[in-house]
């Protein structure tokens, strides 16, 4: 509609003199196209007010209140009571627990995940073009799988009574018979990191290759001819023509494996040992599983303000980018 | 972020739901189960638990048989899974178009009745209230008000290789403690050659065998003193009974300390076991195994000890008695009718069609009865006469999601913990649990 309005407006006339006739058409086009913009956005910005902005703002609300089952049975507003909550999750070692577990899983495994993703990369610059193919074939398989088909697959994997990896360990002669390996929270989150980094590679590793077509074969060229060894050339050429990208991926990493939950979830059987929640399975347990609605909210609440921080900076380096474009 | 966000609208979602239904109920008082209702072109809506489809499904189809031409109005029955009718339950509770009678497992109801889920019941309306079994009535009764009716019960016994215990030379089930450590240490000895051989299988999680050692020595897991609940199992007998459990499990068990008894029956039936403590019908299932475990009617295949095992009551050790009640929800719309449906499916009628089924009936008077005609439960009745259940308070499951009792065993067992330190812990956690506001 607007669209249509804007058409028909004076501003087309043409007995204007030609300067101001050209600058103001140029407004008219400016603010048309605005209009335009707005209008296309308009179906995604009802999704996302309707699915992100008003459940985000339901939790907050939420995060103030104390609901509990017999709230959510009888429908009456909860009591309001402040920042409780949030005192409450602030002032528990528990959560704190929680909150550098999370954060040093993350450091981890986005580190690990980052380093293997780059090394597959460069691996798939280097080797002949079939056996490329093969590998992209395989990490789509990997990429393709849901997380949670992934997670109970390893967990059968890693099953003391039926597992096959306790099954090859033993053939191979080591006393592995009944091995626990969520006995040892080291072992266990070994596992746990292990599977997060697998099905994370894909995505680094496709990512990267893309980003390293950009490196311009010349440059590596005339650096190998100036007797620049392989190392040097990889810190001084190709790392950081490729640093935007390695910046973003890296971003993006952090954001996922901070909100671990279907991995830890699925490998604990839907009931994570205090060594094994992170922030995401302690905000369902408190919500869902003991109905502290309210509590698990404040927690959820918090998250979100700690992956602000990172957040921000994934934003930022878009935007970088897109000026550069 | 993308979880992240999920959660929150997961989290969001629910409320939605709130949002969406009116006001409570009011407090009517107790629901009739007597009176005469007229039930004509109504159709109440009923939850039960997948167990009654696979094991006692006739019994359903003629309580309500019975209910229908009584009142003229039909039954809905729907079976639900026990992974996830928690949470179900709670959305759907949140919402209005509510089931009219929902079973619930003993241990979680309490937490539902404190919430005002359910509507108040007339005790006397139901038969064999006055001999209700006390581990599945005390979770119905709050203040003097009922809100639910004993549906049944399944008591824990032991559960053992008969072919083993003759090759090493036992004759019979043991009669003591005593006699269970003798035959253990014969069952080691005997099958030393198997390397996932345990004379005693008791996966290190399997808290409702640890706390009925507690129970054995005298102990208690928490106990109500005033209106706060004090964690009690740092008192000497039940750290006595916690030591019990810990030294048998860490000499006959190689069982993952990490697992809970979910998967016994079928870890046992891959034959590395000698005893284990299940429900009694755990046997079956380690016995013979579905040809397709999704599918409920597919054949029934035999497992390795097919033929090879028995059950006996465990000696010196109270059973912990585990079962379902059924309640009215408060918001249903045929409050009356739900609960003529609940007087017919739990009558001695019903109760004779469960003990057929091989499960335990709601009352003691029924126990004796049950025992001589069903040989099979028998052990497991006789274990029922001297049974336990946990603390009846609001927020017991909240003791169970926490994994409480179940972290403090694994650590105890891993050797993280002693017994001591961690008896301590579990009471504190237990304590703030409990008294949570």
């Amino acid at each position: 509609m607007h669209a249509v309005d804007s058409r028909q407006t004076p501003a087309e006339a043409p007995q204007a003199p030609p300067p101001r006739h050209v600058s103001r058409r140029v407004r008219i086009r400016s603010q048309r196209d605005s209009r335009v913009a707005w209008l296309l956005s308009l179906p995604t910005l009802v999704i996302l007010i309707a699915m992100l902005a008003y459940p985000l703002y339901r939790m907050i609300v939420l995060s103030f209140q104390n609901m509990r089952l017999r709230e959510l049975f009888s429908g009456a507003t909860p009591p309001w009571v402040g920042f409780d909550q949030y005192t409450k999750a602030l002032t528990d070692g528990v959560f704190w627990g929680v909150v550098g577990r999370t954060a040093a899983f993350t450091v981890v495994s986005v580190t690990l995940s980052v380093l293997v993703g780059l090394g597959i990369a460069l691996l798939m610059r280097r080797v002949h073009a079939k056996v490329r193919i093969f590998m992209m074939v395989a990490m789509m398989f990997v990429w393709a799988l849901p997380q949670l088909v992934a997670a109970q697959s390893f967990r059968w994997i890693t099953d003391s009574d039926f597992g096959v990896l306790n099954y090859v360990l033993t053939e191979l002669g080591f006393d592995y018979a009944t091995h626990s390996w969520f006995v040892n929270p080291w072992e266990g989150w070994a596992v746990i990191t292990t599977l997060v980094v697998w099905a994370g590679i894909p995505f680094l590793a496709i990512s990267l290759s893309a980003g390293l077509t950009q490196v311009p074969k010349e440059l590596l060229e005339a650096a190998t001819v100036d007797g620049a060894s392989p190392w040097q050339a990889l810190r001084n050429i190709t790392l950081p023509i490729l640093k935007p990208l390695l910046m973003i991926v890296t971003t993006l990493s952090v954001i996922w494996n901070f909100g671990l939950f279907t991995q830890n979830w699925a490998l604990r059987d839907g009931h994570p040992e205090p060594v094994y929640q992170t922030l995401a399975t302690f905000s369902y347990t408190q919500a869902f599983g003991r109905s502290n609605y309210s509590y698990g909210s404040a927690i959820a609440v918090i998250t979100v303000l700690l992956m602000l921080g990172v957040m921000i900076f994934y934003i930022r380096q878009m935007f970088k980018i897109g000026e550069v474009d | 972020m993308k979880r992240k966000i999920a959660l929150a609208a997961a989290v969001a979602a629910s409320m939605l739901g709130v949002a969406a239904c009116g006001g409570g109920s009011s407090d009517d008082g107790a629901t009739s189960a007597t009176g005469k209702v007229d039930g004509a072109g109504k159709t109440i809506k009923v939850w039960l638990m997948v167990d009654a489809e696979s094991a006692w499904k006739g019994v359903v189809d003629d309580a309500s048989a019975r209910f229908e031409a009584a009142t003229g109005a039909k039954v809905n029955v729907e079976y639900q899974q026990w992974a996830n009718h928690l949470t179900k339950l709670d959305a759907t509770l949140a919402g209005s178009d509510v089931p009219d009678v929902v079973e619930l497992g003993n241990t979680e109801f309490s937490k539902y009745v404190f919430s005002g889920g359910f509507a108040e019941l007339n005790k006397g309306d139901f038969e064999n209230s006055g001999t209700w079994l006390s581990g599945l009535s005390g979770a119905c009764e709050s203040e003097g008000k009922v809100y639910c009716v004993p549906y049944y019960a399944g008591a824990r016994v032991m559960i053992y290789r008969t072919d083993l215990f003759q090759k090493a030379g036992i004759a019979e089930a043991p009669k003591t403690y005593a006699d269970l450590l003798a035959a253990a240490d014969k069952l080691q000895a005997g099958n030393a050659a198997d390397k996932k051989f345990s004379a005693v299988y008791m996966p290190g999680q399997y808290w409702y065998a640890a706390m009925s050692w507690v129970k054995s020595t005298g102990g208690e897991i928490a106990k109500k003193d005033g209106d706060k609940w004090v964690g009690q199992l740092s008192s000497p007998q039940s750290v006595e009974g916690l030591q019990k459990w810990v030294d048998l499990t860490k000499k006959y068990s190689k069982a993952d300390v990490t697992k809970n008894e979910n998967e016994q029956a079928g870890i046992f039936s891959q034959g590395s076991g000698g005893i284990f403590y299940g429900n009694a019908w755990e046997q079956g299932v380690a016995e013979e195994v579905r040809k397709d475990p999704n599918d409920p009617n597919s054949p029934l295949v035999p497992t390795k000890v097919k033929g090879k095992l028995a059950a006996a009551p465990l000696p010196e050790i109270p059973s912990f008695l585990g079962g379902s009640n059924l309640g009215v929800t408060a918001k249903s719309g045929n409050k009356e009718l739900a609960a003529q449906w609940v007087k017919y499916f739990t009558d001695s009628k019903s109760m004779e069609g469960l003990v057929k089924a091989s499960a335990l009936p709601n009352s003691t008077a029924l126990l004796d009865k049950a025992a001589a005609d069903n040989p099979k439960i028998a052990p497991a009745a006789l274990s029922a006469k001297n049974s336990w259940f946990p603390p009846n308070a609001e927020k017991w499951a909240d003791v169970e999601k926490a994994s409480i009792l179940q972290t403090m065993l694994t650590d105890i067992l891993t050797g993280k913990k002693t017994v001591a330190d961690g008896a301590k812990w579990a009471d504190e956690q237990i304590a703030a649990t409990l008294n949570e506001a």
